[in-house]
């Protein structure tokens, strides 16, 4: 099958019930999506799909086929400059082990698109499907609010 | 006040922001599970369902028939090619005395007993999943700490006794006494128990999540009867640890074992549940206290007995009454632990492993004898407040307790408080608010690091401590920018790997109060190798360019005070431990500090709810606020957990996990989080060790869980003594 990740197509000879997390992970080459749980109840493997933020450990690869799906390693520009909601988590020191920051960053890319972000009150309600056991939840707010504003203006 | 602490520095207690940020917001970053081998085949573990009993048989008919299934691994297929080793309590390595796959008995629910290798991750999956089982049911003490014939083991190293503690509880005016209880719970870190081994010829590599990659090399060398320098242990990154990741667990051996028997690399990634038995938690524990006090509310009187489940192989436990019966001025002492043994999987060591269970205990109990006495319970507090611990009569290094209340009180406004339960109601709302002391010993152990400096400015340093998120990569390119005077960003550090110089167990708090001293110590002899021995970091580069060296790279290795000298030689052998606390022969050293906490609880649901939480820590020298508040915030938000979420229910039948996944055992997400705020108290103390580190990463958990049941009973009357504490207990 075919799969359209970050804009390249990956042409993958995949079993029926490889999940789009492990054929990133373990056919594609794109670790940076997490398996924290591969049950849906933690959030580190979320990308977008269609633009909209997925489960991908929920998500079969066969069932991703003519779709667009983005992970982190497809936010910062050619050029490097990082994406703002990546720039935001590192200004506001939203992470602290890193394994659940690829996917609270897609999340909060889905949650500011789908107008969940006007108010700390509103992120942290539609922020909570990402589990962040460092417990880094008042600078994750923190740096949506920023990026929110930055994604709003560009 | 600030006069007197470390001189200010361009570098050192400066927010920088972290040195591998950009890669763990762009994926970049390498965590064990990521990284890629060639011909990689998938494990996938089959775990016992039973609590106690023998194998009678294995049907792999089945799982051999799944296609792509490589090998299976039983006690029966692989013999004795893993060897038993000591556990990490008896002076070994590995978490628990069980040999992996030794042996057709089962000791507890969850234990591992097959591995599937194939192919792809689905086909072991699905094998090991067709594994059938025949055991044979051994009677079990599978109800915990209830099962009634367990044995229960008083640990006589670890009893106290102080005065006539009797004599002076019996003759105290003011008494209270009560039991209290904590529950299992796991650390569950985001990222699960990967390894991945790939051995070239006779040398083996492991990539795995580990605080402490030495414990493996060497533990792994003496199960596979190999010699230590055949192995390499890398964990550049680690997706959080909590203690889950301190020692060897069974599973590293099995993994090494599939890969030299099908010559390719095995990758493991245990899954959610299989965590819950992979390594060790945070087991149950009860106890039992008595305050005697006059009517001023001094303490002539104090008594603390804990209780704590353990496997029957493995009497672990982490007998926190040696802080708890050191924390106060009390003249009449008595404390001692005991283990109760079980047919569960070994416990081990828990972020504040020992200090939030027993902290629970002291500080409530603390907060029920100022409510005796109608006394305000930070006042309290400050009449026992002590510079010399009680037990032996040795001087805290430094103890800035009461100064910690009182920046907290001030914060949170604890003047408003009207002392009568109840009181405060708002509307709906009933409003509690509750207050208690956090400590944690300061710790060190011996570490070695190596700094290359060039002539361009360019500086490397390198020791196998951990990165778990604590800010470790950081933090050291901080300490040697400063020492060195080059800017942090000229600064490029490598950790987590057995082929750098050794470093101590990223546990205990300990990493930056050990490593520190160690960069520090290397750049020492720079400064020798230049002839500037004692100059200002701003004379080096100098030194440097007048050289004409190149490049100049120098290794050191540090023994903090009280480390016997014949123990260095454990640095080289994935043995080097925290020491401290309170296990000086001259002085106790502590980080104190004090939690506070607003509970609210609906009258009609019976919600509970934490809308703010104030937490002020002396924690000696800060090399960096910004990753440091992280530590303290994320550590109170620990102890919030631990008082309202966090509990792995337990099946008495079997003494099986029911929760063991993360939609049931409750953690807090970002909703149940509001305001948490967290101060630094100023503090200098150049005892504790050269960089006057008192370490951070635990005490932000300690004292939470009684400040929320002291706020529980404020805003409700009622008193709960067990965690966690749910709606069920407040209607």
């Amino acid at each position: 099958m075919t799969l359209r990740v970050n804009g390249s197509t990956h042409a993958v000879e995949l079993d029926a019930r490889t999940t789009l997390l492990d054929a990133l992970r373990e056919h594609i080459g794109l670790t940076g999506s997490k398996k924290g749980c591969d049950h849906g109840q933690c959030g580190a493997c979320t990308v977008l799909i269609d633009g909209s933020r997925e489960l991908s450990c929920l998500t079969l690869a066969v069932s991703s086929q003519q779709r667009e799906v983005t992970t982190i390693e497809g936010l910062a520009r050619p050029d490097g400059d990082l994406h703002p909601m990546q720039q935001a988590f590192i200004d506001h020191d939203a992470f602290q082990c890193g394994y659940c920051t690829p996917g609270q960053i897609l999340s909060a890319i889905g949650c500011v698109s789908e107008g969940h972000a006007d108010t700390p009150a509103g992120i942290r309600e539609y922020m909570s499907g990402n589990i962040c056991r460092c417990a880094a939840y008042p600078n994750i707010v923190a740096a949506v609010m920023q990026a929110r504003d930055q994604m709003a203006g560009g | 006040m600030s006069e007197t602490l470390f001189p200010q520095s361009s570098t050192l207690g400066q927010p920088v922001p972290r040195y591998e940020g950009r890669a763990k917001v762009t994926g970049e970053a390498r965590y064990a599970s990521d990284v890629r081998l060639a011909r990689t085949a998938h494990a996938y573990l089959h775990m016992s369902a039973i609590a106690r009993g023998t194998i009678e048989a294995f049907d792999l008919a089945a799982a051999r028939a799944v296609p792509g299934v490589i090998d299976i691994l039983t006690h029966e297929t692989i013999g004795d090619q893993i060897r038993q080793t000591p556990a990490i309590y008896q002076g070994g390595y590995i978490s628990d005395s069980r040999r992996p796959l030794g042996s057709a008995e089962i000791a507890n629910w969850g234990q591992p007993i097959a591995v599937v290798v194939a192919e792809t991750f689905e086909a072991a999956r699905e094998a090991a999943h067709r594994i059938d089982v025949t055991y044979k049911l051994h009677p079990s003490l599978a109800a915990g700490m209830n099962s009634p014939s367990a044995t229960t083991q008083t640990l006589e190293p670890m009893t106290i006794g102080v005065g006539d503690f009797d004599a002076a509880y019996a003759a105290a005016p003011v008494k209270v006494e009560a039991h209290y209880s904590t529950p299992a719970q796991h650390q569950n870190p985001m990222e699960q128990f990967a390894t991945q081994c790939v051995w070239e010829s006779d040398r083996l590599t492991v990539h795995e999540p580990s605080q402490y990659v030495n414990n493996v090399k060497f533990g792994l060398a003496e199960q596979l009867g190999i010699g230590a320098e055949r192995i390499r242990v890398i964990s550049t990154y680690v997706g959080g640890a909590f203690g889950a990741k301190g020692f060897l667990t069974q599973r590293t051996a099995l993994v090494a074992i599939a890969a030299r028997r099908i010559g390719r690399p095995v990758k493991l990634v245990a899954t959610r549940e299989q965590g819950f038995t992979v390594s060790g938690y945070r087991a149950e524990t009860r106890h039992h206290v008595q305050l005697g006090a006059d009517s001023e509310g001094r303490l002539s009187a104090l008594r603390h007995e804990g209780w704590e489940l353990t496997s029957r192989g493995d009497a672990v436990a982490m007998g926190a009454v040696s802080m708890t019966a050191r924390l106060y001025a009390c003249p009449n002492i008595s404390a001692r632990v005991n283990t109760v043994a079980t047919d569960r999987s070994t416990p081990g060591f828990m972020r504040a492993p020992g200090e939030m269970p027993y902290a629970f205990a002291l500080e409530t109990a603390l907060d029920e004898l100022a409510h005796t006495l109608d006394m305000d319970p930070i006042e309290l507090r400050r009449v026992n407040d002590t510079r010399t611990e009680p037990v032996g009569g040795l001087p805290y290094t430094s103890r800035s307790l009461m100064r910690c209340f009182d920046e907290a009180a001030a914060a949170f406004d604890w003047k408003r408080r009207t002392s009568q339960p109840g009181s405060m109601r708002d509307g709906d709302w009933l409003v509690g608010w509750g207050c208690a002391t956090a400590f944690y010993p300061t710790y060190a152990g011996n570490s070695a690091a190596r700094v290359r400096l060039s002539a361009n400015g360019r500086v490397h340093v390198s020791s196998a401590g951990h990165e778990l998120g604590q800010g470790m990569y950081t933090m050291m390119a901080q300490v040697a920018a400063e020492e060195l005077g080059v800017p942090v960003e000229r600064v490029t550090v490598s950790l987590g790997d057995t082929d750098l110089p050794p470093a101590i167990v990223a546990g205990g708090s300990s990493s930056t109060a050990s490593v520190a001293p160690a960069i520090m110590a290397a750049c020492d002899a720079i400064r020798r190798r230049l002839g500037v021995d004692g100059a200002s970091p701003a004379e080096i580069m100098p030194a440097m360019e007048a050289s004409g060296i190149g490049v100049i790279e120098e290794f050191a290795e540090t023994r903090p005070h009280g480390v016997p000298p014949d123990s260095m030689k454990g640095l080289y052998r994935g043995k080097t431990f925290p020491v401290g606390g309170v296990h000086l022969p001259d002085r106790v050293q502590f980080a104190l500090g004090a939690q506070f906490v607003e509970v609210r609880i609906h009258a009609l649901t019976h919600e509970i709810r934490v809308p703010r939480a104030v937490g002020a820590f002396a924690a000696g020298r800060i090399i960096n606020p910004r990753t440091v508040h992280g530590q303290f915030v994320g550590g109170m938000i620990w102890g919030i957990s631990s008082a309202l979420h966090e509990h792995t229910e337990i099946d008495d039948r079997n003494a099986s996990y029911i929760n063991a996944n993360l939609a049931d055992y409750l953690l807090p997400v970002n909703a149940d989080i509001i305001d948490v705020k967290a101060i630094m108290v100023p503090e200098e103390d150049r005892l504790v060790n050269r960089a006057g580190v008192k370490g951070v990463g635990e005490i932000g958990v300690v004292g939470v869980a009684a400040a929320i049941s002291n706020a529980v009973f404020h805003a409700t009357g009622r008193r709960l003594r067990d965690l966690p504490i749910r709606l069920e207990h407040v209607m």
